[in-house]
């Protein structure tokens, strides 16, 4: 009786340290002093492709062949260098946790950037994109059920404007 | 053989007597019907597997955040500026692969 109920606590301590998501990390960090953050729901991503005339100006992609394949966006920016050092850990531990795909790096005058996606064969469910620029770390993670060829797409359409 | 109505209405005494009776045959398969030792032990860690289970599930809901924008136009600018980053990330990697190729093609 004693083993199993020592398992049950092992497990129950293992679960909750190494289940972490981008929505526990925003929920986390959101409401800290020298955060800022934004959140769009699954709600309002329903909301937005339901919009009939969305412009789509000069420079700007247009997004909404994806938009309702998306269920969540979650951006962390932080400042503070002790807050900053923090979240980064954690978004390592986000990062190997899942099995995430490393799509890009670059590394240029100190500033590190990442782009990272998970998912399936022709589906991405997650991308993440860190960002680290000496004592600031910023943190996006788009999460859905999205064409990878689309969404392919539409970052090559953004990088040539 | 007994009915249900007779053994109703024994009372404490005749429950005695019969207890007393050493000629009454035991059923042989007497120990099978009585909950063994192991069994109350499994049931009781089921109920705290499944105890566990419950609130490990409710510890594990993460609470919906609030949304920031309310205005879906606002939300879908958002997008497009979160996108135009990724494409830039994009961009300035073509363009470190671009610039390492024309170093090669120099010292070539």
């Amino acid at each position: 009786m004693k083993k199993i109920i020592t398992i049950l606590a092992t497990l129950l301590a293992a679960v909750t340290a190494f289940a972490q998501s981008g929505k526990d990390l925003y929920n986390k960090y959101s409401d800290l002093d020298g955060i800022s953050a934004v959140y769009v729901s699954p709600a309002m991503f329903r909301m937005i492709g339901k919009i009939p005339d969305i412009d789509i100006e000069d420079g700007n992609v247009d997004l909404t062949p994806i938009i309702q394949s998306m269920t969540g966006f979650y951006m962390l920016d932080a400042e503070d260098p002790g807050v900053a050092s923090k979240l980064e850990a954690e978004v390592k531990r986000l990062l190997n946790g899942k099995k995430y795909e490393l799509l890009f790096e670059t590394k240029e005058n100190g500033e590190v950037t990442r782009l990272f996606t998970a998912g399936s064969g022709s589906t991405v469910n997650s991308v993440v994109l860190v960002n680290k620029e000496a004592s600031e770390f910023t943190l996006m993670c788009l999460e859905g059920k999205m064409d990878r060829e689309e969404l392919e797409r539409i970052l090559a359409e953004a990088a040539a404007k | 053989m007994k009915r249900i109505q007779d053994i109703e209405r024994m009372t404490m005494v005749d429950w005695d007597r019969i207890g007393a009776d050493e000629s009454l045959p035991v059923p042989k398969d007497l120990q099978v019907r009585l909950p063994r030792r192991r069994a109350v032990v499994w049931s009781i860690a089921a109920s705290v597997a499944v105890v566990a289970g419950i609130g490990l599930s409710a510890l594990l809901r993460t609470p919906e955040p609030k949304d920031t924008f309310t205005d879906p136009y606002l939300a879908y600018a958002a997008m497009e500026q979160a996108f135009s980053r990724m494409g830039q990330m994009v961009a300035r990697s073509a363009d470190i692969i671009e610039q390492s190729e024309n170093k090669v093609t120099y010292w070539k």
